[in-house]
Parts: C-alpha cells; structure tokens; sequence
C-alpha cells in the first residue's frame, strides 16, 4: 500500500512535505512547511525553542495528525496510515526515553519486542546494535548507570533494531559532552553511508555542519532550506576578513564608509571587517589598509560560520513577521 | 511474515507485559507493597485491631460481702471476660470510671445472699462505660451471660433436678465466637487489592508518561490499548497472588474457613482488580506524575474501602445517603462476596449480583480511562 504520488516528488525521495500545517487552537505551529528529503541524506531541521520543530517532527512520525497540507513518508501517507509509517520508521525521542531501572540489553529486547522482532532474530540484532554503539561489554549494566553518551548511543540502538529505512532523531545530543557528540555524530554517518535517511534535529550549529542539507525554521516557517555550503552564501553574501598589523584601530576608521567595504568592527588586537566579494578581496583590502597608514598588514579569509547564517535568517525572519 | 494482526498484537501486549514484570521484580518496592504489606496487615488487622473484649477491667462493689457475693465474683473473674481489678466501695466506683480505671462495674446491694436463700429473686447492679457503644454492647452481652450461667448454678444447687423455666439460648451463626478475625480477613482482601492495584498501576503509568518513555512507545506499532492490557496485566497476576496469599494466611493463622470454592474466589478477585486497574489508569492519564498519581491513588483506593466497604462499620448503620453512595463502591461487593464464601459457602447462585456490580463498575471505568487515555497524546 504506498501514498497517491505528491506532485514534483520524484522516487528516491525518503520524505516528502507539502504544506504541512499544524495547528493548536489560534496558535499556528507548523505554517504550510514544504520540502523533500532524498534516500540516504542527513537532513538538519534548525530553529529556535518553539519555533516547530518538533511539532513537525511528531507529525512526520505519526504522532500528531496535521491540521493541513500532506506528509509522504517511506511511501506512506502519515494522516492516512500512521501504523505504516510507524513500522518503518525510527524514531528517538527528545528525552532519553530509555528504562533506566532496566538493563541495557532488556532495553533493547523490548524495544525489539514493541516492533515485532522476536526469538533469535531478536536476540542476534540486538548483539549486533550492542557492538554497533560500542555497548557489548555493558549489556548486563543497569541502564541508569551509564553516562549520559552511552546512554544515547543504546538509545539510538533501540530506535535502529527494526531496521527502519529513516530514522528521526529529536535532538539526540541535547546535553552530552562534546567527545560523546563527536562519536555519536560518527554513528550518525556512518548509517547514512549505510544508506539510511537520517532527520536530525539540533541545536549545535556545528552539528549542522554535518548534514547534506539543512532546514531553517522560525515562527513555525521553513525560511531557508539548502546545502550548509549553500546558507552560507546566500544568507552572508559578504567576504569575512581579518587584518592583523600595527596601526589597524586607526587605519581601520578611517576605510570605514570606503568603498566595498561593508563593516569594520576591531576584532582581538586585529580587525574584522566584512567586504563585498565582488569589488573587494584579501590583497585589495590589504593595500587599502597600508593606504590608510596600517604598517605590517597581514589578511585572512575567514569562513563564515552557519551561526552567522543562523542569526542573519532570524533577523530576516523576524522583519518579515512583524 | 505471514502473522495474522491478532498475533502479532499478542505478542506486542506480551513484550510490554514482560518489561512491566521486570519492573516489578526489580522493584523492591513494589513487590514489598504487593507481598509483605498484606501479610503485616493481616496480623495488624487480626490481633491489634481485634474488635474481640476479653480482660474488661471490672470493679466489685460488693456491700454484701457474703459466700454467695464472692461466688458471683469468681464466676466473673474467671470467665476470662473480665478481670476484678477493685472492690471499692459504691460510692467510690464513679470516680474509677472518670480515671477510665474499669470499664464495667457490679455493684451487689446488701441482701443478696439471704434473697438467694429465701429463694427471692436477687438484684445486682451493672454499671457501664457507655462511652464507646460498640464496647457497651459486647460487655453488656458477656455479663448477662456469665449472669445467666450464674443464676442456672445456683438454681441447679437450691433446686436440684429442677430445669430453669426459661432456658435463653442465643446462636450465632458463621461465627458464633463473633471473632474478628472472620470478618477482618474477607474486609481486609479487598483494602489490600484496592490499595496494591490502583496504585501499582498508577505509578508504573504515570512513570511513562514522566520519563517521556510514553511518547517513545505511541510512536511504536504498539497500539493503545495493548499498552494499556500489556502494564495491567502483570499487576492482576499480583493482585491475584497477594489475594491467594491473604485468604491462606487468613486460614493457617487465624482458622479462617474456605467453605466456598476457590475458583470463584479468584474470579471475584479477577473482575475486581479489573475495577481498581481501570481506577488506577484513570488517575494516572488525568494526574500526569507520580506523586500525585501516588496520593490520589491511595486516598481513591483506601479510604472508601475502609470507611464505606463494611470491612468495619455496618453498611447497615450507615446513614441512607452513605448507603448509597457505598453501592457505588465495588470493595462493598468483594467483601459481601467474599465473606458470602468463605464463611457460608455461598456460590454464584448467591452471590451473581456482586459479581455483576463489579463487573459493571470495571467495564465503565476502564472505558473511561482508556477514552481519556487515547486523547491525552493528541
């Protein structure tokens, strides 16, 4: 049984959106969200606390029935057949849902169990996701007594046992050290090497950097939806610089206002200033700077970060919705 | 797979009902609440709370101080009932009843002895703390037999061969010591059912909604309702075992007969814990967590099964709107069931009205709690 094909979907799309609305009473959560996500790609869906991630997130899993528009996911339509949706799917919920009092591997035995494994089967898949996440030694340790990354990575296990096509994950990394996000993110990869589609929401913006696409949203919109690669030229279309020298708080005020040359803010002992790419670059900067009285002038282009696209895409956002 | 959906939707309750159990069995709250609970209640219940008097303290007051005076004070001394702790004066006995020193007081008037011998009908005085009436009663009912067994010896000594001309002979039936302990047992089943059930299955529900785990297991293929029968189920397993326990012990220690069947007992057991289940969902879909599923639970499930049961007081006593709120109480039904069958051997024939009140009061408040249930997500 697969979904009526949604319009300008082609095949090979895990995911397909269209228009997606939810809302809660006067309160619009998710407003008319469209996208695809392709087989196989780590899709980031970014924004602020309540700007609807999750709620997009427990409609995309059949949680939540969408007020309007449509949701195709692993070819089955989410208000029509959430059962099917549900079964092939993985889902790891924001809270680590996990039963502590259990131990690990019971964890995973149930799990298992509640998606319709059973028996060896069960049994062999669960051994198998243990040496996976790197938990095999711990299989008989209380769930409660592991560290909060461990503890992740069993619940990420629980969430692939079924060996769903797509997993979601809301964000799974929410209050674990970095090294534990680091391996985690290494799992995540490797999966999607493994051909699974991965949706992942984060709030680390250098998480982000690891998709193959990101989706940005505010106020319960989609308003930006590209490669990291791809935000960043868009959404800071200027070229970022920082100047190292002597003279450099002088020179630098005096360019300001010159032209091509967009911001000028000291930076450490340095200068950071932001040009336009096309009339401007590193040398050119240089030799005005040395114009303007700086002596030893060093310039570095400096790559601008998904954070900077993050704040340009609320400010933007933020004028748009008044 | 080629599994029919009703299979498959086994062995998903199956898998919930297994990690419930290993919940319960790692919990050693739980299985204390389930297990040794009823047992500390049992004996709490069938000795220190015995509504059974013996050793009534009782004063003497004895103005005729004469053979026949002393006799009557043994053959109350000795019964076992009461024990003489003064002979004060009359004069002085209203001031032991002010100290609560006795409870009881006989009072015999200059005379005695020689109305006995002139074959006159002799007149003692019993005085009683009427304070507490349930005491009032039994103490009344206690010296007017050992009063009785009394005047029929000194009848039997005047009067040899002679029959008394009125012979009083009260029966009791079921249980003719009026030990308290017959009662208690059937009473205190449904207190411990009620307290284990609904409040077991309220935390265990209210933890998942707590821990989030809730959320995790919608997003699962297992259906609602077989999470809800998948946690119920070990909980009724429990209940059932703590049942079994509480009649045995009831039996081994305090001589409780099983004179009815024991499969009916177990399925009067069975539609009543559904009932309390049904409760204990409900609280937890509408409390949201665990303490206040913990307090609500115990206060929903203890109090009426005390106060409003007959475990203690007498429906019978009980004020026309009380009475009628108690119809509503499903632990009403188990204790009459119960006490039906284990004392009197009563059978369904009996005893089917209990069994369908419970059965009515399960099928509406688990329906409610599941509806409750199904909208709390959305």
């Amino acid at each position: 049984m697969s979904a009526a094909p949604i319009a300008g979907a082609g095949a090979g799309h895990a995911i397909v959106v269209r228009d997606l609305t939810r809302r809660f009473g006067d309160f619009t959560a998710v407003d008319r969200v469209s996208f695809e996500v392709e087989q196989g790609e780590i899709f980031g869906y970014l924004g602020a606390n309540g700007a609807g991630k999750s709620t997009t997130i427990r409609m995309l899993i059949g949680l939540l029935a969408p007020t309007g528009g449509r949701a195709v996911v692993a070819g089955h339509d989410v208000a029509a057949a959430p059962g099917r949706v549900k079964e092939s799917i993985g889902y790891m919920s924001q809270k680590f849902s996990l039963y502590l009092d259990l131990p690990v591997e019971e964890n995973l035995l149930f799990f298992g169990a509640a998606y319709g494994l059973e028996g060896r089967a069960l049994r062999s898949r669960a051994a198998e996701l243990l040496e996976r996440v790197g938990l095999d030694a711990q299989h008989e340790t209380t769930t409660g007594d592991l560290p909060g990354g461990q503890r992740q990575r069993l619940a990420l296990a629980c969430a692939l046992l079924h060996r769903p096509g797509i997993v979601f994950l809301d964000e799974p990394t929410a209050g674990v050290d970095p090294v534990a996000r680091r391996a985690f993110w290494e799992l995540i990869r490797e999966l999607a090497r493994g051909g699974t589609t991965v949706f992942v929401t984060t709030h680390y913006l250098d998480e982000a950097e690891y998709c193959r696409r990101i989706g940005l949203m505010v106020d319960g919109r989609l308003v930006a939806l590209d490669t990291p690669a791809g935000l960043k030229r868009t959404w800071v279309p200027d070229r970022v610089l920082v100047a190292r020298g002597r003279g450099l708080a002088a020179a630098g005020a005096r360019l300001a206002g010159a032209a091509g040359i967009r911001a000028v803010a000291p930076f450490g002992a340095g200068l950071h200033l932001r040009v336009d790419p096309a009339r401007l670059d590193g040398a050119g900067v240089a030799a005005a700077l040395r114009g303007a009285g700086a002596e030893a002038v060093e310039v570095e282009e400096a790559a601008p970060s998904l954070e900077d696209v993050f704040l340009a895409v609320v400010d933007r956002g933020a004028e748009a919705t008044p | 797979m080629t599994r029919t959906p009703l299979l498959r939707s086994l062995l998903r309750i199956g898998a919930m009902a297994g990690k419930e159990s290993i919940h319960v069995r790692r919990d050693p709250r739980t299985l204390a609440l389930a297990l040794v609970m009823p047992v500390v209640m049992l004996f709490l219940f069938g000795y220190g709370v015995s509504t059974d008097l013996d050793h009534v303290p009782l004063a003497f007051a004895d103005q005729d101080q004469s053979e026949a005076s002393r006799a009557l004070a043994r053959a109350f001394d000795g019964s076992g009932e009461f024990v003489v702790v003064g002979r004060p004066a009359p004069e002085e006995v209203e001031a032991l009843f002010r100290r609560g020193a006795v409870v009881a007081a006989l009072v015999v008037p200059r005379g005695y002895q020689q109305d006995l011998l002139l074959g006159r009908t002799a007149r003692v005085q019993l005085m009683l703390d009427g304070a507490d009436p349930l005491v009032g009663n039994q103490v009344l009912a206690k010296a007017d037999a050992i009063a009785r067994v009394e005047s029929q010896r000194l009848a039997g000594a005047a009067f040899a061969g002679l029959r008394p001309p009125l012979q009083v002979k009260v029966w009791t039936r079921y249980n003719p010591e009026g030990r308290s302990a017959l009662y208690m047992v059937p009473g205190l089943s449904a207190f411990l059912l009620a307290i284990t059930a609904v409040m077991l299955t309220a935390l265990a529900i209210a933890g998942e909604w707590e821990r989030g785990s809730m959320e995790q297991l919608f997003a699962s293929p297992v259906g609602r309702l077989e999470i809800v029968l998948g946690k119920l189920l070990p909980y009724l397993v429990l209940g059932l075992l703590e049942l079994l326990l509480v009649v045995a012990f009831g039996a081994l220690v305090f001589d409780v007969p099983i004179r009815g069947s024991l499969p009916l007992i177990l399925l009067f057991g069975l539609v009543f814990l559904a009932g309390m289940l049904g409760q204990g969902l409900f609280i937890s879909v509408v409390a949201k967590n665990q303490l206040v599923a913990t307090q609500a639970g115990a206060l929903s499930a203890m109090l009426p099964a005390i106060i409003l049961s007959g475990m203690i007081f007498p429906i019978e006593n009980m004020p026309l709107p009380l009475q009628a709120i108690s119809r509503l109480i499903p632990s009403r039904y188990l204790v009459h069931g119960l006490r039906g069958i284990l004392l009197k051997g009563n059978g369904l024939d009996v005893l089917w009205p209990d069994l369908l009140a419970m059965a009515v009061f399960a099928v509406a408040i688990l329906g409610l709690a599941t509806a409750r249930f199904k909208r709390r997500l959305a």
